[in-house]
């Protein structure tokens, strides 16, 4: 069948539908059956998926001519997504080509919710099209015979790939791709992204750099014009509005017409708790919403959440509260509006959910921002600036992931083992591993096979071995048992499956938020309130109760900062206050009287002042510095001038940070003049100022948790299973301090601060401020009270990093434990 | 006598044992520690107060009953929830393994036990304190915890976790840090001010 055969039967399908393809997709079926790699640049909802099941099914048909009558099995594509949830919709469009075109293709579904029978089926025999997620890739890599599974696959297709880059999730698709690409021979690759600010990184990282799958490939846009309007939600009084705080319920009221007054809206909350919170007290005030108000989020169980779904897709619902479960994939066409409670933190995500609302091509997308405290009203302002610019943030890959690493090696070890110099000579070829040495690969090794870099006397070490012939396998059940159950790189706190006692599977809720009840205790959780009966091999028993609460738990994971360009947006707007009205945003001239308080003590710094404000309340003496860079940036700046502020003298700090600037806090007063006079916001020995800042805080030691429990050093159990390994856990905590005080030069120790550096704090991003804020006046202010925009720092109580100079037991002399309450 | 509670010896080989790469030479600490601490005191009797082994026999072993050989005094285990290795064992040693002892007003025991007539000593449970300060400080540091009728001791060994404890006014809270201990004073509790504008 010529090409032009196989458009025709595209084009056909889609005359049947009433549809027109649009350039893009026609451009993606070319690229596919020209044979060539790809990424594809598309929104949610555009009409992705067609734009690559056509081509795989097509290339199907053209190998096959008597596809209609003859079925050959075995597994032809793969379809990664990162969200198990989405795969049942990309099922139903692939299904529905396959049918339609009259082929007997099967396709099948593989994540964490598939059934050990179904399984064990599908390893029996692979269906034509297979859905997966990266974990599940992974597993599959852990079979054995793997590669007779793989040989015959021709596509890889993966989806939202914008969600997996900079994500360790990522560097696992990698190696996962890595592997593929030698055991399957007309492998092709394609990635689907939403517009990120590095497309071509993104492409780059896909196919591998320097490689010939990239050589062959293209990147192809679709270039839809859709029109956003981005209107903020003014509160009305704006004299009582809060100037903290994080919910945003204050403003319940105003969010009430916008729901009657559209189809079905989507309010977008940041946290799970938020979104809770926000759920419970609508229906509160509103208790007519009872029926057609839903909740959708992460760890609410699947049978709620797809029936949440259906429910949007069949308009029965007037308004959805969820959180980022609901950003990816699902194309819901009745959602009408869409409502941002809160900061998105982020542009690329900001438009990504604004995309939700009038999802039918050349509808407008409405987006209401709805503020949590005053400040926001900034952000509000500068995110409108940046959707007319279309300023999308970088996705940062990550590099050298050793952690990452030992865990795919042990993966491949427990399935049909490896040999190192075929593996070596295949992960070089990856973007996060392409400056890998030799050294570092025999560190590796050695690791694996003795756990550590010398044979040592009484040592009982057991993982891989190293059989004749050089292959590296694990042979212990134990071994490959406990791995299988640790495969997957998102790390959390422990979570416990929430159930009624009866049973019945609420969700699941981590396990710090649980320690802190009693039995007896009532919470809020999935939109229910429960009471805490008791934890049951890693089961939390509950029964409904009446009794109101304000328990919401919370989860730990997911923090965000400002990108580069939001911040530089959001100066600009603040800016804009010392300017003449007319220049000023809407949002910005509803704040008048808040810039007026602001001015009675201090000031609103204009674009060549830098300003830093100190006073004394109770809790301290607060010393707040506002760089508006974002959280990640002044969480390094933070670290970096306390550091140099305790050398002068010895002193103990707590830092706190947000967005606009950070604090520190101290039980002892020191002279801000000195911080002038000795330059110590100068760039000389940054780095190394830097480094020893890191010693004495806790954000390596929070990024070596991660790598502790990816590198398969700490044990977690198995939350779902029910098991216990309490013998096998250690908290990762001790074990950094193992590591400092015995193994400091273990690459995975190493590893820690290097991450910490590129991925928390930003390094290039802290030169650079630290140049602009060289050249600005800085206006240090004493004041009486605390102002507004000190406002949310100071009563920031929960992420606080520490750092002190001081001797130990000068610090105890000070401190004192609280007596228990009575 | 010297009284030494929790060590958990061979938890380090037992990770590494089952996969998971502690680091070696950590093995060696606890060891160290030990003969400082004998050599310091100088006893006639020690007494290791449970859990002094973290599972069943592994290679560390031959590194404790090495030890014990170096060392020359008299040795008794008040067996702890973790000592699942077989009093023979230790008896082949030298090492008396009991249940509890009383001693002229004093009871030892691995969990704390409150038993009429008699002051306790005890571990299990590696007490901790937290402590306060201005500027919103706090640490968090292995201690003693006395409380009218008993003493709880930190865990001794290296590679071991600890348990946060609220004292009341009536216990006594002695903290540990690298190279002293102190006693830590207390503070009732007050509600913290909320800012208000």
């Amino acid at each position: 069948m010529t090409r032009d055969q196989l458009y025709n039967i595209a084009e056909d399908w889609f005359e049947q539908q009433d549809w027109k393809p649009f350039p893009f997709q026609k451009n993606t079926w070319k690229a596919f059956l020209q044979g060539k790699n790809g990424l594809l640049n598309a929104p949610t909802g555009s009409g992705k998926t067609y734009a690559l099941w056509f081509p795989i099914v097509l290339s199907y048909i053209k190998k096959n001519p008597d596809y209609r009558t003859k079925h050959k099995k075995g597994l032809k594509a793969i379809w990664i997504t990162p969200l198990r949830a989405l795969s049942q919709e990309i099922k139903q469009s692939a299904e529905r080509v396959t049918a339609d075109l009259g082929t007997q293709m099967t396709v099948g579904i593989r994540t964490g919710d598939t059934t050990t029978n179904e399984r064990a089926r599908q390893k029996r025999n692979m269906p034509d099209l297979l859905i997966t997620t990266p974990e599940s890739l992974q597993l599959l890599l852990a079979t054995k015979g793997y590669d007779k599974i793989f040989k015959d696959c021709m596509a890889v297709v993966v989806d939202e790939w914008h969600e997996l880059l900079g994500t360790k999730r990522g560097v696992q698709m990698e190696l996962g791709l890595s592997r593929l690409k030698t055991i399957a021979k007309e492998l092709r690759i394609w990635g689907i992204s939403a517009t990120i600010g590095n497309l071509e990184q993104a492409r780059e990282v896909l196919l591998g750099p320097f490689s010939q799958a990239l050589e062959n490939s293209v990147l192809i846009k679709a270039k839809l014009n859709k029109k956003i309007t981005v209107r903020s939600i003014i509160p009305r009084e704006m004299e009582t509005f809060p100037w903290r705080g994080h919910l945003g319920i204050r403003l319940l009221e105003d969010v009430v017409p916008i729901i009657n007054n559209s189809k079905t809206t989507l309010l977008f909350t940041n946290t799970r708790s938020q979104c809770e919170i926000w759920f419970q007290k609508i229906l509160e005030k509103h208790p007519e919403f009872a029926g057609e108000l839903a909740m959708h989020h992460g760890s609410i169980n699947k049978e709620t959440r797809l029936w949440v779904e259906q429910a949007i897709r069949n308009e029965s619902l007037r308004a959805v509260v969820c959180t980022s479960s609901l950003d990816l994939g699902v194309d819901f066409a009745p959602v009408e509006t869409v409502v941002q409670i809160g900061g998105p933190k982020g542009i690329a995500r900001f438009l990504q959910r604004a995309g939700r609302s009038g999802h039918r091509p050349g509808k407008e997308s409405v987006i209401y921002f709805l503020p949590t405290h005053a400040i926001e009203l900034i952000e509000a302002s500068a995110l409108q600036k940046a959707v007319k610019e279309n300023a999308v943030e970088d996705r940062i890959p990550y590099l050298n992931s050793f952690d990452v690493l030992l865990q795919y090696l042990t993966t491949l070890a427990i399935s049909d083992g490896f040999y190192p110099h075929e593996i070596f000579h295949e992960i070089r070829q990856t973007f996060c591993y392409q400056a890998i040495t030799e050294d570092q690969w025999q560190w590796l090794l050695n690791f694996l096979v003795m756990g550590s870099q010398s044979l040592q006397s009484y040592d009982e070490y057991k993982k891989v071995e190293i059989e004749e012939g050089g292959k590296f396998k694990v042979n212990n059940r134990g071994v490959a048992m406990r791995h299988r159950f640790q495969i997957g790189t998102i790390v959390g706190d422990a979570n416990l499956t929430v159930r009624y006692q009866k049973g019945g599977y609420i969700g699941t809720i981590e396990e710090y938020f649980i320690s802190k009840l009693n039995p007896g205790d009532v919470f809020t959780f999935a939109g229910r309130n429960l009471e805490f009966i008791r934890i049951k091999e890693m089961q939390v028993h509950v029964r409904n109760s009446n009794k109101k609460t304000n328990k919401v738990p919370s989860w730990m994971g997911g923090r965000l900062t400002l990108s580069a360009q939001m911040s530089e947006l959001l100066r600009n707007e603040l800016y804009t206050v010392s300017q003449e009205g007319k220049k000023q945003s809407v949002e910005i001239k509803s704040l008048a009287h808040i810039f007026k308080r602001q001015r009675q003590e201090s000031i609103v710094p204009k674009p060549d002042e830098f300003l830093i404000e100190s006073f004394k309340t109770r809790d301290g003496y607060h010393y707040i510095f506002y760089p508006f860079e974002g959280r990640f940036v002044h969480e390094a700046m933070g670290s970096l001038l306390g550091y140099r502020i305790s050398l002068l003298s010895p002193i103990t700090f707590s830092l706190a940070f947000n967005d606009y600037g950070f604090e520190l806090l101290s039980d002892k007063a020191f002279d801000v003049q000195q911080v002038i006079d000795n330059d110590l916001f100068t760039t000389d020995y940054m780095l190394d100022d830097l480094e020893k800042s890191l010693n004495s805080t806790e954000m390596a030691r929070r990024k070596f948790r991660d790598i502790a429990v990816i590198s398969g050093l700490v044990f977690t159990g198995y939350p779902n299973k029910g098991v216990k390994m309490k013998h096998l856990q250690s908290s990762s905590q001790l074990l950094f301090n193992v590591f400092r005080d015995y193994e400091d030069d273990n690459l995975l120790f190493q590893q820690a601060f290097r991450e910490t550096f590129e991925h928390q704090l930003e390094e290039g991003r802290l030169r650079i401020s630290l140049e602009r804020i060289e050249t600005q006046q800085i206006v240090w202010k004493q004041c009486e009270n605390p102002t507004p925009f000190s406002f949310p720092l100071i009563t920031d109580r929960m992420s606080r990093e520490k750092l002190s100079s001081e001797k130990l037991a000068d610090r105890i002399k000070r401190m004192a434990a609280l007596l228990a309450k009575r | 006598m010297l009284l030494i509670s929790d060590v958990h010896l061979g938890k380090v080989s037992h990770f590494r044992k089952f996969g998971a790469a502690v680091p070696q030479a950590a093995v060696r600490k606890n060891f160290d520690l030990l003969t400082e601490a004998l050599f310091h005191f100088n006893p006639q009797t020690l007494c290791f107060m449970g859990d002094l082994f973290h599972s069943s026999l592994n290679k560390e072993w031959r590194l404790f009953e090495e030890w014990v050989h170096q060392v020359d005094l008299q040795i008794i285990l008040v067996a702890g929830n973790h000592d699942i290795i077989s009093p023979i064992k230790y008896e082949e040693l030298g090492i008396r393994v009991v249940s509890e002892i009383q001693l002229e007003g004093f009871l030892l025991t691995h969990h704390p036990e409150e038993r009429q007539g008699f002051f306790n000593f005890s571990g299990h449970i590696h007490p901790a304190v937290c402590l306060r300060g201005g500027g919103r400080q706090s640490l968090r540091l292995p201690c003693f915890f006395k409380s009218e009728n008993q003493l709880i001791l930190p865990a001794f060994g290296a590679f071991t976790g600890t348990y946060v404890l609220e004292p009341n006014s009536r216990d006594e809270v002695y903290a540990l840090t690298k190279d002293a201990v102190f006693q830590v004073r207390f503070q009732e509790s007050k509600r913290r001010r909320r800012f208000s504008k």
